[in-house]
C-alpha cells in the first residue's frame, strides 16, 4: 500500500515541477487588471490541458495550468462514514483558515474536497521546489491526522463506553 | 456516575448554612434548576431546628400522574432517606408536589449529618428514579404473559424523552465480564416498538440506543444503580460528544499550525538574490535614466553657451566639442550618427 502511495505522490511532483512554471500576465479582458486565468478560462489560448492523476476511485488529484495560475485540487481517502465526517470537518476547518495558508482556496472545486490556487506573486515570494514539497507533505499528513483522529475516536468511544458499563 | 451528582449543589449549600448558622435566620428561598424544578425552603426564627422544603418536579411519565400527587412508592422511597430528620407535609403546598418538614435538632452532632443533609438535597432525583424504579420492579412479578406492551413515554429532561417497553426478552450468554451488564444496540431508524410514537419524538439524528433489562438486573441494591444510570445517560453521551468535538478542535488547530511551518520554511530570505519582475519595468527604468541625464547635460549645455557669447576663448571650442557634447546611449530602435570632423572657429 505505501509503494503505491509512493508512486502517486511522485507522478504529483513531477506533475507540479513541469506545470508550475507561471509568469505575470495581465487580464486581456479588462485594462490593469490582473486574473487568475485558471479560474476565469475566459481565454483557450492561455490555458494548458488539465491532468487527472487517479491512485484509485476514492483519491485522485487534478491539476490545472495556465499561464499565470495553476489549481490543484485533491479528493482524500474516505474509507467509511466516520472518515468522511472526520475529513470533511478537518478540510473545512483548513478552508476556513485560507488567508493563513495564502495558497489554499476557500472552497474546493465541486467534486474535491480541497483546492489549492498558486499563482505567479506566490512562485515570485515563495520557493518553487519547497511549495511542491509543502503540497505533497500536505497530502501525506492529511491522510496521517484523519486516521489518527478516527483511531483517537474509537478508543475515547470503547473507553466511555467501558466506563458507562461498568456501573452495572 | 462521579460526574452527575444526585443532590441539588444550591439545594445542599442553603441547608448547610441553615443548620451550621450560629443563631436562626429568616430564609424564604426559591430555587430553580434545569428549567422545570422549583424548590421552596423556608425557615423562621419563631421555629429555629425546623425548616421547610417544597419541591415541584415535572413527573417522568405524563400518563401515571395521579391526581392525589405522588404515588404511595415514591413517599415511601422519600421517607427512607431520613425517618427521624424528614417528615412529609400533607397538603403539599400550593404549587409543589410535595412539601417536607426538616427538623435539624434530629440530626447528630457528627460527619453523618452532612450525609443527610446530602441526601435530603437529593429528593428530586429520589422522585423521579422512584417511578422508573416502580416500572422496571414489575419485570420481577412474572407480569410478561401477554408479550408485547405499549411502550410507555418518560421524559426525564425536556426534548430528550425516552421509552420504557416490556417484552419478553432472550437472555443472551455473553462474555462473562458483561455477564451483569444489561444487552443493548443501536439502531439508525426507531425499533419497531415505537413505529406507531409521534414524528417529533422519534426525529433524531443520533440513532436509537436500546437496552434490555432483565429481572436479574434490577434485583437489591442494583435497581438503585440501573436507574440512575439509565436517567442520565442521554447526558453522559451528550456531554463525551463535547469533550470529543473539543479534542478534536485542539488536534486540527495543532494540524494547522504544523503544516503553516512547513509553508513559511519555503518564503524566500532577503538574502537571496531576487528575481526582476518582468522585462517592461527594466525597460522603464533605463528610458527614464536617459532622460534624466539628457535633460541634466541640456542644462549645463544652455548654461555654457550663454557664458560662450559673453566670453570668448581661444581653443575652447575643440574643447567643448569634446567634452562638453551629450552622451549618446545605443538603443535597440535608434542608431548612432557618425560624427564629423569640423572646424568651427
Amino acid at each position: 500500500m505505501a509503494s503505491t502511495l509512493r508512486l502517486y505522490l511522485t507522478c504529483i511532483r513531477n506533475t507540479l515541477e513541469a506545470a508550475m512554471c507561471l509568469q505575470n500576465f495581465p487580464c486581456q479582458e479588462v485594462e490593469r487588471h490582473n486574473k487568475p486565468e485558471v479560474e476565469l478560462k475566459t481565454s483557450p489560448e492561455l490555458l494548458l490541458n488539465p491532468v487527472l492523476i487517479c491512485r484509485n476511485e476514492a483519491e485522485k488529484c487534478l491539476i490545472e495550468t495556465s499561464i499565470n495560475s495553476i489549481r490543484i485540487s485533491l479528493k482524500v481517502k474516505q474509507a467509511d462514514e466516520l472518515e468522511n465526517i472526520l475529513a470533511k470537518k478537518f478540510l473545512r476547518f483548513l478552508s476556513m483558515r485560507a488567508e493563513a495558508f495564502q495558497v489554499l482556496r476557500r472552497k474546493p472545486v465541486q467534486g474535491y474536497d480541497i483546492s489549492f490556487l498558486i499563482t505567479n506573486y506566490h512562485c515570485e515570494e515563495l520557493q518553487k521546489q519547497k511549495l511542491i514539497d509543502f503540497i505533497v507533505q500536505f497530502m501525506e499528513d492529511i491522510d496521517k491526522e484523519i486516521s489518527e483522529l478516527k483511531m483517537s475516536v474509537s478508543t475515547r468511544g470503547r473507553l466511555v463506553a467501558t466506563e458507562f458499563l461498568k456501573q452495572f | 456516575m462521579a460526574s452527575f451528582e444526585r443532590a441539588s449543589p444550591a439545594l445542599k449549600e442553603i441547608l448547610l448554612r441553615i443548620y451550621n448558622a450560629e443563631k436562626p435566620i429568616e430564609v424564604d428561598h426559591h430555587l430553580y434548576e434545569f428549567g422545570s424544578v422549583e424548590y421552596h425552603i423556608k425557615s423562621s426564627v419563631s421555629e429555629p431546628q425546623v425548616t421547610y422544603l417544597s419541591i415541584s418536579t415535572p413527573f417522568l411519565s405524563q400518563g401515571v400522574f395521579l391526581s392525589y400527587g405522588l404515588s404511595p412508592f415514591t413517599l415511601k422511597m422519600v421517607r427512607q432517606i431520613s425517618t427521624d430528620v424528614l417528615h412529609i407535609v400533607e397538603p403539599a403546598n400550593d404549587g409543589y408536589q410535595l412539601t417536607l418538614r426538616l427538623d435539624f435538632s434530629k440530626l447528630p452532632h457528627n460527619k453523618e449529618s452532612l450525609n443527610i443533609i446530602t441526601e435530603v438535597s437529593s429528593v428530586q432525583a429520589v422522585i423521579l428514579s422512584s417511578q422508573l424504579k416502580e416500572m422496571l420492579q414489575n419485570v420481577n412479578s412474572g407480569d410478561s404473559s401477554q408479550g408485547m406492551y405499549k411502550p410507555i413515554k418518560l421524559i426525564y429532561h425536556p426534548k430528550e424523552p425516552f421509552y420504557v417497553i416490556r417484552q419478553e426478552l432472550i437472555d443472551v450468554v455473553s462474555l462473562k465480564k458483561w455477564a451483569k451488564v444489561p444487552p443493548c444496540n443501536w439502531s439508525p431508524i426507531p425499533p419497531l416498538e415505537l413505529r406507531g410514537e409521534p414524528f417529533e419524538d422519534l426525529s433524531t439524528n443520533g440513532g436509537f440506543v436500546s437496552f434490555d433489562i432483565s429481572s436479574h438486573h434490577v434485583e437489591g441494591k442494583r435497581l438503585d444503580k440501573i436507574v440512575w444510570s439509565l436517567l442520565n445517560f442521554y447526558a453522559y453521551v451528550k456531554h463525551h460528544v463535547k469533550c470529543t468535538r473539543g479534542f478534536i478542535q485542539r488536534r486540527m488547530r495543532r494540524g494547522l499550525d504544523n503544516l503553516i511551518e512547513v509553508l513559511e520554511k519555503s518564503r524566500v530570505e532577503d538574502g537571496q538574490i531576487k528575481k526582476v519582475q518582468g522585462w517592461k519595468k527594466m525597460r522603464k527604468m533605463v528610458a527614464s535614466k536617459s532622460k534624466m541625464i539628457k535633460r541634466r547635460w541640456g542644462d549645463l549645455g544652455k548654461k555654457i553657451k550663454r557664458i560662450r557669447f559673453r566670453i570668448k576663448i581661444h581653443g575652447f571650442a575643440r574643447f567643448r566639442r569634446r567634452w562638453l557634447k551629450m552622451p549618446s546611449f545605443s538603443s535597440s530602435t535608434g542608431y548612432t550618427k557618425l560624427q564629423t570632423n569640423g572646424n568651427n572657429n
